[in-house]
C-alpha cells in the first residue's frame, strides 16, 4: 500500500514537473515572440517600413547596378559648377535629398561624419537637392536657393550641395523617393544604391565598397 | 471649432470660361500620373441653400503607413497640405477649415514632432452659390512620407457637384 502511494506521489510529481517545464518553455517562447514584435523601427530595415498594412512600394532594384554612373554637371549652392567627372579616381556618394524630407535629415549627419572619416581615403559626397525651384521667377528662385543653402548649413553639411536642374534625376532612375543614394567606385561604376533611410552601418559598408576596401573588395569582388 | 485651423486656401479663382483643352493653372507643374497617397472619398454631390454660406465637408484618406504634412507644419521647409480650387461661375469658396495635425516623430528623432494627417481627415469648405448646378473642381496638394522615405509633392483630384436651391 505504501509502495503504491509512493508511486502515485511520484507520478503526480513527475506530471507536475512536466507541466511546469512546458509552462516555462511556453513562457519563454511567448516572451521571445513579444520581444520580436516589439523590435523598434530604429532597426531601419525596409521590413520595418512604416507600419503594418502599409501600401509598400515594390522592392527597390538598383537601376544602375554595375553600370557607369551617368555624368552630370550642376551648380552648387554657391553657383560653382561641379561635375561628377571632376572626381575621377575617387569614390563618390551621390545622395539625392530635399529640404522637406525628414528621413534625409536623419541620414545627412551620418554622411557628414562618414565624409570626415573617409575623405582622406578618397571619399567624396555630393548632395543633390531635389527641391522644387521656380525657374520662371527670379526672386522666388533666389529665395528657394537660399533656403536650400540655409538648410544645408543648419544640417552641418560639409560636402558640396548641388541643385538639380531636373535633368539629373532621370538618368539615375527617376528618383521619386528620398533619400536615394548611389555609391560610385573609383572607376566610375555604381557599386551600390539605397532608397529611403537605411542603417548607418549599411551606408558605411557601401562607402567601403566604393572605396574598394569593403569586405567584398577584399575578396576581389569589387 | 477650437481645433480647426481656418485658412484661405483658394489659390486659383477662375471663371468657367476656359476653353475645353486649356489647362488650368494648377494642372501645370507636378505631373499627376504617379501613385497617389491621398484619395478624395466623398461627397460626390451636395445640395445647399442658394445664396447662403454653407459648409461642405470634404473627406480624404491617407494610405495606410503614410502621413502627409498638415496645413500648418512646424518647420517652414516642410510642404503644407493645401486645397487648390477652381471656382465655377456663380459659386465661391470663401474659406477652407483644415483640421489640426497630429504629432508624429521619426524613431530616430523622437523629440522632433511633425504635424501630420494620417488615416481619414476632413476639410470644411465654406461655399456660397447661386441657384443652379455647379461643379467644384479642386486638387489637394500634399507631400507624403512613410517612416523611411518621402515622395515629392503630389495633387489628388477632387470633384464635387453642388446643387443650390
Amino acid at each position: 500500500m505504501v509502495k503504491r502511494n509512493v508511486a502515485v506521489v511520484l507520478a503526480v510529481i513527475v506530471a507536475l514537473g512536466v507541466i511546469a517545464w512546458a509552462g516555462v518553455v511556453n513562457y519563454r517562447k511567448r516572451k521571445a515572440e513579444e520581444a520580436r514584435a516589439k523590435q523598434p523601427v530604429i532597426v531601419l530595415s525596409k521590413a520595418d517600413a512604416a507600419s503594418a498594412g502599409a501600401d509598400e512600394p515594390p522592392p527597390f532594384k538598383n537601376p544602375l547596378e554595375n553600370k557607369q554612373a551617368p555624368a552630370f554637371t550642376l551648380k552648387d549652392i554657391n553657383g560653382k559648377k561641379v561635375s561628377l567627372a571632376d572626381y575621377k579616381g575617387k569614390a563618390v556618394v551621390v545622395d539625392f535629398w530635399a529640404t522637406w524630407c525628414a528621413p534625409c535629415k536623419v541620414e545627412i549627419p551620418w554622411l557628414t561624419k562618414l565624409h570626415d572619416q573617409y575623405a582622406s581615403q578618397g571619399l567624396v559626397i555630393l548632395g543633390i537637392s531635389e527641391d522644387d525651384l521656380d525657374a520662371d521667377d527670379k526672386a522666388a528662385l533666389f529665395k528657394e536657393k537660399r533656403e536650400i543653402a540655409e538648410s544645408a548649413q543648419k544640417l552641418g553639411i560639409n560636402y558640396p550641395v548641388l541643385i538639380d536642374d531636373a535633368k539629373v534625376a532621370e538618368p539615375y532612375g527617376g528618383v521619386d523617393q528620398l533619400p536615394t543614394t548611389f555609391y560610385v567606385d573609383r572607376s566610375g561604376k555604381v557599386v551600390a544604391a539605397t532608397i529611403g533611410l537605411v542603417d548607418r552601418d549599411e551606408i558605411e559598408a557601401n562607402i567601403k565598397k566604393a572605396l574598394g576596401n569593403g569586405e567584398q573588395a577584399q575578396k576581389g569582388e569589387s | 471649432m477650437g481645433s480647426i485651423v481656418r485658412a484661405v486656401a483658394i489659390l486659383a479663382l477662375l471663371g468657367a470660361n476656359l476653353a475645353p483643352t486649356q489647362k488650368l493653372p494648377w494642372e501645370s507643374g507636378e505631373p499627376n500620373n504617379e501613385k497617389q497617397f491621398v484619395k478624395f472619398l466623398y461627397p460626390e454631390q451636395v445640395t445647399i441653400a442658394a445664396n447662403n454660406e454653407s459648409v461642405v465637408e470634404l473627406h480624404f484618406t491617407v494610405s495606410p503607413g503614410f502621413h502627409i504634412n498638415s496645413h500648418t507644419p512646424r518647420e517652414k521647409s516642410l510642404i503644407p497640405t493645401q486645397l487648390i480650387v477652381a471656382e465655377p461661375a456663380g459659386l465661391t469658396v470663401r474659406t477652407v477649415d483644415f483640421p489640426q495635425g497630429e504629432d508624429f516623430a521619426l524613431t530616430s528623432f523622437p523629440n522632433e514632432k511633425l504635424s501630420v494627417y494620417t488615416g481619414e481627415f476632413v476639410l470644411r469648405a465654406h461655399v456660397k452659390a447661386q441657384a443652379g448646378e455647379h461643379l467644384i473642381q479642386a486638387q489637394l496638394r500634399y507631400q507624403a512620407c512613410d517612416a523611411m522615405s518621402c515622395f515629392p509633392p503630389r495633387k489628388a483630384p477632387v470633384a464635387v457637384g453642388v446643387i443650390a436651391k
